[in-house]
C-alpha cells in the first residue's frame, strides 16, 4: 500500500463517515394498497404507533370485539424522547404506520411538512360535538381536521398529603402561596423542596403561560403573530427564575432517575403535571400508595386556570391507503365507554378523556388507592372547564421547543435565565417561519 | 500481452466486490446527501396546506454557516480538539512506555484492564458517566462534596471536561495497545545499543523508541481528529437525559441530527453534514501532509 493511495483512502472514509447521519433519511414514496373495510370479507390490517399508557390493552380490547378491522400496535418511544424524530422519518422513507400518536403541541408541525392527512371528510359533527371544543380547536388548522382528539390533559398539582401535613403546609391555591407552600417546605426540612423545574420539557413551561394568558401564536389571515415574550410569559418566567434563585424547587429532567429518586426518598414532595401523571405517579412509586393527593393548579388570581400540557391526538399519515379504518378505530379508542375502559382499566392511565361523555366510564375504571381514594377525575374536571381556548400552537414547535429547551438547559448553571431562552425560543421561531416562506410578524 | 490481460481480469474480479459496496454504502449516499442540501420545502399561507420541495441552490449551506448554533458547534469541537487530543496521545503513549519498560509487572493484566472500557459500547458508557455525573444519584459526586468539593458536570465550564473524560474512558486503552503493539515490534537490538551507548530509560523512551513508533503516533492522531469531528454518542445522550448545558446543537454532528430529526429540514442536516464532511476532509489531509513532511525532512 503505497503513501498516496493510504493517504486518499483517510480523506475518503473521513469524508464518507461524517455523513453517515445522512444515510438514515433516504427511501422513497411507497403507495400503500387502498382497502375499504371488509370491501372483500377479509379484515382490514392497520399499524398503530404511540406510547401513551395502555395502548396496548385498548388494542387488544378493539381486536376481540371487531371482525372487519385488525390493529397491530407498536410501541415506540414517546415524542420527545426520539418517537416524532421515529414517525417522521417512516413517513419521509414511506414505511409509515397508518395510525399515529401525535400530542398537540407538534401536531401543526407535522400538518405543515405534509405528514398526515386530512380527515375532515371522515370526521362527523356529531362525533366534533362530543370532544371539549378546545381539543377540537387544536386539532383544526387552516379549516380542517387533521386529527381525532384524545385526551385533554388539563394541569394538576400533586402533592405529598402526609408530608404537607406533617410539615403544616396548606396546599397552595395562587402562585404567591404556592411560594410560600416552597418556603415553608424548605424550612421543615432543608433538603425537601415542593417541586421541580423542568429544563428538558418546554411544554410543561409553555402551559404555565398558558394558563397566565399568554398566546404566543396567532393565525390573522395568512400571517402568523409570533410572541412568545408577551407579558403573560414575562410574569411567569420571572416568578419561576425567582424559584430557581432562591434554591424553592429542584432542577431536574423529567421523569429523569435523579427526579424519580427524589420522590422516592421524600425529598421532592410535590409535581406541578397534568391528568396523565396521576397514572405516571402510580405506576413510578407504588410504595407511597394512599400518600398522594391532587390538587388544583395555583393559580395567578385564585380562580381556576388551566393550560394544556400534552395530550394525545390520533393522526393518519401521509401515504396511508386506510384511512376509513384508522379513523374508525381511532374514533373507537376516544368516543367510547369500551374503548376508555380497556386503557383505564390497563391500572397505568389516568387519562382525561377530551369526549366529555366518558368521562363517568373513566372515573369509574381508575383505581384511586394511590390517592387514598380521593375522586381525581372531579379535580380534572373542573380544571378541563378552566382550559383557556386562547392558544394555538404554531407550525414550527419542533425548532421553537428545541431551542428553549438548549435555553433551559443553561439556566442551572447560572449562564442564562429563563427568559433568555423563552426570547431565544422567539427568535429561531421568526426566522423558521420566514426560511420556510410564510408571513410573519414578531 | 495476454498474461498482462489475463491478470488485469484478476484484479477487476477481485476489486469488483469492494468497489460494489464502495458504491452502493458511500458514493451513493454522499451524492444523495448533497442533492438533498440544495433543496428546501417552502409553505404558503399559514402552512397547512403542505409543502413543495424548491431548489435553492446553496441556500442551506448560507442557513447553517449563518447560524450561530452551528458556528458555536466548531468551537466547541475545537475546545474539545485542544484538550482531547494531546491527553489521549500523551495518555496512550505514556502507559504503552510504562508496559513497555523494563519496570512493568503483570503486563497481560494492565493491558487487558486498560482496553476493557473499550470493550463497553459508546452509548452504554455514556449511560454510565451519566448516571456517575449525577447529583444525588451518584456514589462519586456525593463523595466530592463530602470532601468539600463542588463541581457541576452539566454546568456550562464543567460539560467539556465530562465529554472529554467519556471519551478518554473510552479510547485510551485501545490507543494505549496499538502503541504497545508498536513497541513491541521495536528491533530490540536498537535498544541494546542505545543502552550500550549509555542512554537511560528516559532517553531510550523518547528518543529512540517514540521517533521509532512514529508511524503509529501519526495514525493514531490522524483516527482521533476524525473521532473527535464525529462527536455525537455522548453528548446526545447527557443531552437526552438530563437538563444539561450541552444542546441539541452542541457538536456539528448533533446539529444536523436535530436539523433531521427534531426540526424536519433535511436539507438544512444535509448541508451542515456536507460541510463538517468537508472539514474532515481538510484536516485529514492536514494531518497527513503535515506530519509526512516532517518525516521526510528527518
Amino acid at each position: 500500500m503505497s503513501r498516496s493511495w493510504n493517504r486518499t483512502t483517510h480523506v475518503i472514509v473521513g469524508a464518507a463517515t461524517a455523513l453517515a447521519v445522512l444515510t438514515a433519511c433516504g427511501g422513497s414514496g411507497e403507495d400503500k394498497e387502498a382497502a375499504a373495510p371488509g370491501s372483500d370479507g377479509k379484515p382490514v390490517s392497520i399499524t398503530f404507533w404511540g406510547w401513551a399508557k395502555g395502548s396496548k390493552e385498548v388494542v387488544d380490547a378493539f381486536n376481540a370485539s371487531h371482525e372487519d378491522i385488525r390493529v397491530k400496535y407498536e410501541e415506540i418511544p414517546s415524542g420527545n424522547a426520539g418517537g416524532y424524530a421515529k414517525i417522521s422519518n417512516a413517513v419521509k422513507a414511506g414505511n409509515a404506520p397508518d395510525l399515529v400518536s401525535i400530542e398537540y403541541p407538534m401536531l401543526p408541525e407535522f400538518v405543515s411538512h405534509g405528514s398526515v392527512q386530512d380527515i375532515s371528510g371522515h370526521l362527523s359533527d356529531d362525533v366534533k360535538k362530543k370532544f371539549l371544543p378546545q381539543a377540537v380547536e387544536l386539532t383544526t388548522l387552516g379549516g380542517k381536521n387533521w386529527a381525532v382528539p384524545f385526551d385533554a390533559s388539563p394541569q394538576a398539582f400533586y402533592y405529598r398529603k402526609d408530608l404537607f401535613e406533617k410539615y403544616g403546609v396548606e396546599v397552595p391555591r395562587t402562585w404567591e402561596e404556592f411560594r410560600e407552600a416552597a418556603e415553608k417546605v424548605r424550612k421543615a426540612d432543608k433538603k425537601a423542596r415542593i417541586g421541580t423545574f423542568f429544563p428538558d420539557d418546554p411544554t410543561t413551561f409553555q402551559a404555565m403561560a398558558w394558563q397566565a394568558g399568554a398566546q404566543w401564536f396567532k393565525a390573522e389571515g395568512d400571517t402568523w403573530k409570533v410572541d412568545t415574550t408577551d407579558a403573560a410569559t414575562k410574569k411567569v418566567s420571572a416568578y419561576w427564575q425567582g424559584l430557581l434563585d432562591d434554591d424553592l424547587v429542584r432542577n431536574n429532567a423529567s421523569f429523569s432517575p435523579e427526579w424519580t429518586n427524589s420522590l422516592k426518598s421524600g425529598s421532592t414532595i410535590g409535581y406541578l403535571g397534568a391528568s396523565w401523571g396521576a397514572g405516571v405517579l402510580t405506576g413510578t412509586l407504588p410504595e407511597q400508595s394512599g400518600k398522594w393527593a391532587v390538587a388544583p393548579m395555583p393559580s395567578w388570581d385564585g380562580k381556576p386556570a388551566s393550560g394544556m400540557l400534552g395530550g394525545s391526538t390520533f393522526a393518519v399519515t401521509k401515504g396511508s391507503g386506510k384511512t376509513e379504518a384508522a379513523v374508525e378505530f381511532a374514533q373507537w379508542m376516544t368516543t367510547t365507554e369500551d374503548g376508555i375502559e380497556a386503557r383505564i382499566a390497563s391500572g397505568t392511565s389516568s387519562a382525561f378523556p377530551a369526549a366529555a361523555g366518558l368521562r363517568p366510564a373513566a372515573r369509574a375504571a381508575f383505581d384511586a388507592k394511590f390517592y387514598g381514594g380521593q375522586d381525581i377525575y372531579q379535580v380534572f374536571e373542573e380544571a378541563g372547564a378552566s382550559i383557556s381556548p386562547d392558544w394555538a400552537w404554531g407550525p414550527s414547535t419542533g425548532t421553537t421547543n428545541t431551542v428553549i429547551k438548549d435555553g433551559f438547559g443553561k439556566v442551572a448553571g447560572g449562564g442564562a435565565t429563563i427568559a433568555d431562552a423563552v426570547e431565544a425560543g422567539h427568535d429561531a421561531t421568526v426566522s423558521e417561519l420566514k426560511k420556510r416562506g410564510l408571513k410573519v410578524e414578531g | 500481452m495476454k498474461a498482462r490481460t489475463r491478470t488485469n481480469a484478476a484484479a477487476g474480479m477481485l476489486l469488483a466486490p469492494f468497489f460494489v459496496l464502495f458504491t452502493l454504502v458511500m458514493v451513493v449516499p454522499i451524492g444523495y446527501a448533497v442533492w438533498l442540501s440544495l433543496f428546501t420545502e417552502k409553505q404558503s399561507g399559514l402552512g397547512f396546506g403542505g409543502s413543495e420541495t424548491v431548489f435553492s441552490g446553496l441556500g442551506n449551506y448560507a442557513a447553517a454557516l449563518g447560524d450561530p448554533a452551528f458556528r458555536e458547534g466548531f468551537a466547541v469541537l475545537l475546545g474539545y480538539c485542544v484538550f482531547y487530543i494531546p491527553l489521549m496521545i500523551g495518555g496512550a503513549l505514556a502507559l504503552a512506555l510504562l508496559l513497555d519498560s523494563t519496570l512493568a509487572r503483570a503486563r497481560r493484566f494492565f493491558q487487558l484492564a486498560l482496553f476493557l472500557p473499550h470493550a463497553v459500547p459508546g452509548i452504554i458508557a455514556a449511560l454510565i458517566w451519566v448516571y456517575l455525573y449525577t447529583p444525588r444519584l451518584s456514589p462519586v459526586v456525593d463523595a466530592m462534596e463530602a470532601g468539600g468539593i463542588g463541581f457541576d458536570f452539566f454546568a456550562p465550564e464543567g460539560a467539556l471536561p465530562s465529554v472529554i473524560n467519556i471519551a478518554l474512558w473510552e479510547w485510551l486503552g485501545y490507543n494505549m495497545v496499538i502503541f504497545y503493539a508498536a513497541l513491541q515490534a521495536v528491533d530490540r537490538s536498537v535498544l541494546e545499543a542505545a543502552t550500550v551507548d549509555g542512554a537511560g530509560s528516559w532517553r531510550i523512551a523518547f528518543s529512540v523508541k517514540v521517533p521509532l513508533i512514529r508511524a503509529s503516533v501519526v495514525m493514531v492522531a490522524l483516527f482521533t481528529v476524525i473521532g473527535s469531528l464525529q462527536l455525537f454518542t455522548e453528548p446526545l445522550i447527557i443531552d437526552k437525559g438530563t437538563g444539561s448545558s450541552v444542546t441539541s446543537t452542541w457538536t456539528p454532528n448533533m446539529y444536523a441530527y436535530t436539523a433531521a430529526f427534531d426540526r424536519g429540514d433535511y436539507g438544512l442536516a444535509a448541508a451542515a453534514s456536507v460541510l463538517l464532511a468537508l472539514t474532515a476532509a481538510l484536516l485529514s489531509f492536514a494531518v497527513t501532509r503535515f506530519t509526512g513532511r516532517k518525516g521526510k525532512k528527518a
